[in-house]
């Protein structure tokens, strides 16, 4: 019952220097690749070291229009251009400049216990795996969670 | 002497109807890059800066960044070493208008809301906050005069020509983002066009472009062009002021350079601030309707 047991090694990184484009693209392949939906990726720098993590969830923070009623509000104009132009803003930002950098990480012989109580308490649904400076692998919430409860699927 | 309060569309609204609950903060041994990834992240204007007992000890806003570009400081360089500006405070049930008289006397942009004990801070308030509420607090005001006699009646309503300023000063695509750093700082804008030929937009420089050139290590010396944000947000000096308002609160936008009715050429910016000023106190068929309808 250690995070060796359930870890993702076929893990997909991101660089810092990125572009957000390159990210929506990348989830969008690494998804259909793996055949399940990834959410978040890992972002490592040149030397394979992990700088920070990129969520859908930090993406859509970032599109999302400051005054978020009046768009819910508005029936007098058509939307979709001008949601298209505030997606210009997108195209100077890199994955860095969005990224969580307050990570937390676990290493291979992490219990899977200790990895549940963590994403319990901190809401996090994917945890990097790592050993000494190098990133190998990854946890997901979904994971953890059919592992412990096999026996109910068996 | 009798005290004589004017009656307002703002009349009766608390900054609680208004504010935004969600503060960011960090500590003042935090590092000028992590201030501005946070505020690129959260489209954040300032930031509110602890000391290390927790309470607020000033605010970073993005006038103070661009100083720091401008000066060529390091981007590790702590966030203790540029707090210029103290908070300012007010109450989550002040009136709105006696925080947005506070807001133009001192000339600044936001205010923070205090919660019960010192150190407590439950929300911020700016400008756009408060047009953001007054557009929609308008649009469903069942006393208008307009929705009264219908949405064909012949009123008169504000135009942008009526409340914009003509425009101070333009750049060349390649003077040097120093120089628009100087522009900036000078004139008080919040962000300067870019032109290629007199009145001709290319682009428009914010002081979010330049806290993202900084965060990204671009010289001050580079041209503005590189580092601008295009097309530029414009619309016609002779649309409805409560149009373009809702363009910039769509937008996120705080203001639009606004173009002669028959003509490319800009001649002038309508700020979101303007508009605020312009709405709060002087809405004539507000204050009209009410007489009529006798409330």
């Amino acid at each position: 019952m250690i995070a060796s047991d359930v870890m993702d090694t076929r893990f997909h990184c991101l660089q810092p220097e990125d572009t957000i484009a390159t990210a929506v693209r990348r989830f969008k392949a690494t998804s259909d690749a793996e055949g399940k939906k990834i959410f978040g990726m890992m972002v490592t720098d040149s030397r394979g070291r992990l700088t920070g993590m990129l969520s859908m969830h930090d993406i859509l923070l970032f599109i999302q229009p400051k005054h978020v009623e009046i768009w819910g509000e508005i029936e007098d104009v058509d939307p979709e251009p001008i949601f298209d132009a505030l997606l210009e803003r997108v195209k100077n930002i890199r994955v860095a400049d969005i990224m969580t950098t307050e990570l937390v990480t676990i290493k291979p012989d992490t219990h899977l216990l200790i990895i549940v109580d963590l994403m319990i308490k901190r809401h996090i649904r994917r945890l990097p795996v790592v050993d000494g400076d190098a990133v190998v692998g990854i946890v997901y919430r979904s994971d953890v969670f059919y592992h412990l409860l096999r026996r109910f699927i068996a | 002497m009798p005290i004589v309060e004017q009656r307002s569309v703002l009349t009766g609204l608390q900054v609680k109807d208004a504010m935004r609950r969600n503060v960011h903060r960090m500590a003042a041994d935090g590092v000028i890059a992590a201030c501005i990834r946070r505020m690129i992240k959260y489209k954040s204007n300032a930031l509110l800066v602890n000391d290390p007992a927790g309470r607020p000890a000033g605010v970073v806003s993005r006038t103070d960044l661009m100083g720091a570009y401008y000066a060529g400081l390091p981007l590790e360089t702590a966030l203790a070493d540029i707090l210029a500006g103290v908070p300012r405070f007010c109450y989550p049930d002040d009136g709105l208008e006696d925080a947005l008289d506070l807001m133009q006397q001192d000339g600044i942009h936001r205010l923070y809301v205090h919660g019960a004990g010192p150190a407590e801070v439950v929300g911020v308030i700016g400008f756009a906050d408060i047009v953001g509420l007054l557009y929609r607090y308008c649009r469903f005001c069942a006393q208008s005069r307009r929705k009264a006699k219908g949405p064909d009646a012949a009123l008169p309503r504000l135009a942008v020509r009526d409340v914009m300023s003509p425009l101070a000063a333009a750049c060349n695509p390649n003077d040097p983002i120093e120089m628009v750093i100087e522009m900036l700082s000078s004139h008080r804008f919040g962000a300067v066009l870019v032109a290629s030929a007199p009145g001709e937009p290319a682009g428009v420089v914010s002081k979010t472009d330049l806290m993202v050139a900084y965060l990204h290590g671009v010289p001050t010396s580079a041209a503005a062009e590189s580092v601008m944000t295009a097309p530029v947000a414009a619309c016609s000096a002779e649309a409805l002021l409560a149009e373009a308002i809702q363009q910039m609160l769509l937008k996120d936008v705080q203001r639009l350079f606004i173009t002669a009715a028959d003509a490319p050429a800009v001649v002038g910016v309508l700020s979101l601030s303007d508009a605020a000023r312009f709405r709060s106190g002087t809405c004539k068929a507000c204050v009209a309707s009410r007489m009529l309808a006798g409330v």
